[in-house]
């Protein structure tokens, strides 16, 4: 683990550190507020306090259960591209499209030249720091999955709106390192199915991150690591959070032939099942992490964001990794 | 020279006002036990009512069903096979869209028709002709694993997969379907597999009786496998112009034996095409290709897209075939 950076940074963990990947479910009152506040029968200051109320949930919940590295939960966003589209300039809100099954989302289309107006996130880490002691993960989404996730309708080719998303997206690095953040996650969900496109991805992450002090890490899931790996190792970050249970463990054959250099955080429940694992499953899946990688770089949570299970499910599903963590230690 | 305008395969099933909403919340009152089947049954006939309307208002020669009812192209007919099994999630080639992969724990059996009804309900909603569309075996083969190992490998899940949707391409042309369109996107991943997957596509035409087959590769540059494809038993070839920068040259200068469905609108972003540029590029391909008819379609199924801009690229069809006629004037 890069443990030697986190402790440069003030931050000591302990062996297999606890995290998850961002998102957690909305309590049924802040969906209702959502809904109320689409519908303009609420006020924006009214929707924000049922925000707060739930990030304040989430992380005394984390606490609860001994998460190592938190998360705010993502309370304020629906989704994690048209969030960053709804607050940079440049963006025009598109319609609904399908994501898997009955899930749906808007997709946001560049229609002008994309620009950071100032702070996005920043608040939310700030309020989420202030509840708790323990590191709270400052959390983006990348530049390559911002263009991805998109429809363009400006810039000639994908390559200038990747870049010129990237140097907007530093400057909220920036700004949540200036309020403290030393832990920033950076998802690029969307770098393992365009293997030509990796260098891209790599250059724009590069962007984003070069010579700023905090430990990143970057969050990809279900694509063709097949394809990407090990060059994906030459990402800029500290981490990668993987989902690993989803694909039955099978990344770990590439891992067993191609070492994995950097820390990993490995996903251990699967989060499009309503069942919450048994430890014993749990334990088995880290037990095999454990014939292939070293005990010092793994870090333990969720294949992907909990927030399309129920809030139940989603705490059943933290307790029961960490409890199996628990077990480890000892 | 013909040119017949049509949708791909796909349609948004959802848009943004509640009358569009219908399936997506019959479906998440369905899960929680309060709608029953039928309901969810009747809210897919009114979203592939609304999607053939759309279609025919838009000016298409030749509609789909919009595959409504599918949960992805991949399971929804998988799924439905006897020896096979839906598993977790994963990404649809390099979309933002996710199906549920196949695992093959026994042999693929078929033993009903998966799509005839489907097929029915829009020819009877449709006073325009309906193209039956179905997910290619190879492509199924290609996204499933087999379960625990077992051996046979690729080979044998095409094997399955092929004998299993030839009886379904049988009962689409016995259901009086006059184009039933094979989606193969796989191939252009994998153009190694050619031998095997012309194989699988003899399989399919073997059954078509009258209709006439259409086989669409998408996702993917054509180019490399352009003069390979002209070889298969298929009446008519549909390509992604959008990842194959190379094709419309290739085309004007090798023309086709086949019928040519031209994807050479983006059904993947929601810039609508200069129909200059289109119609140019449709000049140039059609020089060599006449008297054949062309059909001119988006490059994929338009579920990628918000219900609006669906609407808008289809009707952007029509636009580009007046550009194109009042050039040849």
């Amino acid at each position: 683990m890069s443990r030697e950076k986190l402790r440069q940074l003030g931050i000591d963990l302990p062996v297999f550190p606890t995290t998850s990947v961002g998102s957690f479910p909305k309590p049924d009152y802040l969906v209702k507020a959502r809904a109320d506040f689409s519908r303009q029968k609420i006020s924006r200051n009214d929707l924000e306090a049922r925000e707060r109320q739930a990030t304040e949930f989430w992380i005394r919940k984390q606490e609860e259960l001994g998460v190592d590295v938190l998360v705010d939960g993502e309370m304020y966003r629906g989704d994690m591209v048209a969030y960053f589209a709804e607050h940079l300039a440049g963006f025009e809100e598109g319609g609904l499209v399908r994501s898997y099954g009955n899930r749906y989302y808007h997709k946001p289309i560049i229609t002008g030249e994309v620009r950071w107006q100032g702070p996005i996130t920043r608040d939310w880490w700030k309020y989420a720091q202030s509840l708790t002691t323990k590191p709270v993960k400052g959390m983006l989404t990348g530049p390559y999955t911002v263009m991805d996730w998109s429809f363009n309708e400006l810039y000639p080719s994908r390559r200038e709106a990747c870049l010129a998303l990237a140097h907007e997206i530093r400057r909220e690095v920036e700004a949540l390192i200036e309020a403290g953040a030393k832990i920033v996650q950076i998802d690029e969900p969307a770098v393992s199915v365009r293997v030509e496109e990796l260098p891209l991805a790599i250059e724009a992450m590069q962007v984003v991150t070069a010579g700023l002090p905090a430990y990143f890490i970057t969050h990809v899931c279900y694509g063709a690591f097949e394809a990407i790996y090990p060059d994906m190792l030459r990402f800029p970050v500290d981490n990668f959070d993987l989902e690993m249970c989803n694909s039955g463990l099978d990344l770990l054959e590439l891992f067993r032939k191609h070492a994995f250099t950097k820390d990993i955080s490995f996903g251990v429940v699967d989060v499009h099942s309503h069942v919450v694992e048994s430890e014993s499953l749990i334990e088995q899946r880290l037990r095999q992490a454990l014939e292939v990688l070293p005990r010092d770089i793994i870090w333990v949570d969720p294949d992907c964001g909990l927030k399309t299970r129920s809030v139940e499910e989603a705490i059943g599903k933290m307790k029961a990794l960490g409890d199996v963590v628990k077990k480890l230690r000892n | 020279m013909e040119l017949i305008l049509t949708n791909h395969s796909s349609y948004p099933r959802i848009g943004d006002t509640p009358e569009y909403q219908l399936l997506r919340r019959t479906i998440a009152q369905w899960e929680k036990g309060g709608k029953t089947e039928a309901n969810r049954g009747a809210a897919e006939d009114r979203l592939t009512e609304l999607a053939l309307t759309e279609q025919i208002e838009a000016g298409l020669d030749l509609v789909t069903d919009g595959q409504i009812r599918w949960y992805d192209p991949i399971s929804h007919l998988a799924g439905k096979l006897s020896g096979v099994r839906v598993n977790g999630l994963l990404r649809l080639f390099d979309t933002n869209f996710y199906f549920r992969q196949p695992v093959v724990r026994g042999p693929i059996g078929w033993s009903e028709p998966l799509l005839v009804s489907d097929f029915l309900f829009a020819k009877a909603r449709s006073f325009r002709p309906v193209k039956a569309v179905l997910t290619g075996p190879y492509t199924l083969a290609r996204l499933s694993i087999p379960e625990n190992g077992q051996t046979g490998g690729l080979e044998l899940l095409l094997e399955g997969y092929t004998a299993a949707l030839a009886q379904e391409v049988g009962a689409l042309a016995d259901a009086g379907a006059t184009i039933i369109q094979v989606d193969e996107p796989s191939l252009l991943k994998h153009p190694q597999d050619f031998v095997l997957f012309a194989r699988s596509v003899a399989a399919l035409a073997a059954r078509k009786g009258q209709a006439r087959l259409a086989l669409s590769v998408y996702f993917g540059d054509v180019a490399p496998l352009y003069e390979r494809l002209q070889s298969l038993p298929a009446d008519i070839l549909g390509f992604d112009f959008i990842y194959s920068p190379q094709l419309v040259e290739l085309i004007a200068a090798q023309g086709s034996n086949k019928t040519l469905a031209l994807g050479l609108v983006d059904g993947r972003n929601t810039r609508l095409e200069d129909p200059r540029v289109v119609a140019g590029q449709l000049e140039k391909i059609t020089r060599k290709l006449e008297p054949h008819p062309v059909y001119l379609s988006p490059s994929c199924g338009l579920e990628y897209l918000p219900r609006d801009r669906a609407q808008l690229k289809l009707r952007h069809l029509t636009t580009i075939k007046n550009t194109f006629a009042g050039s040849r004037q």
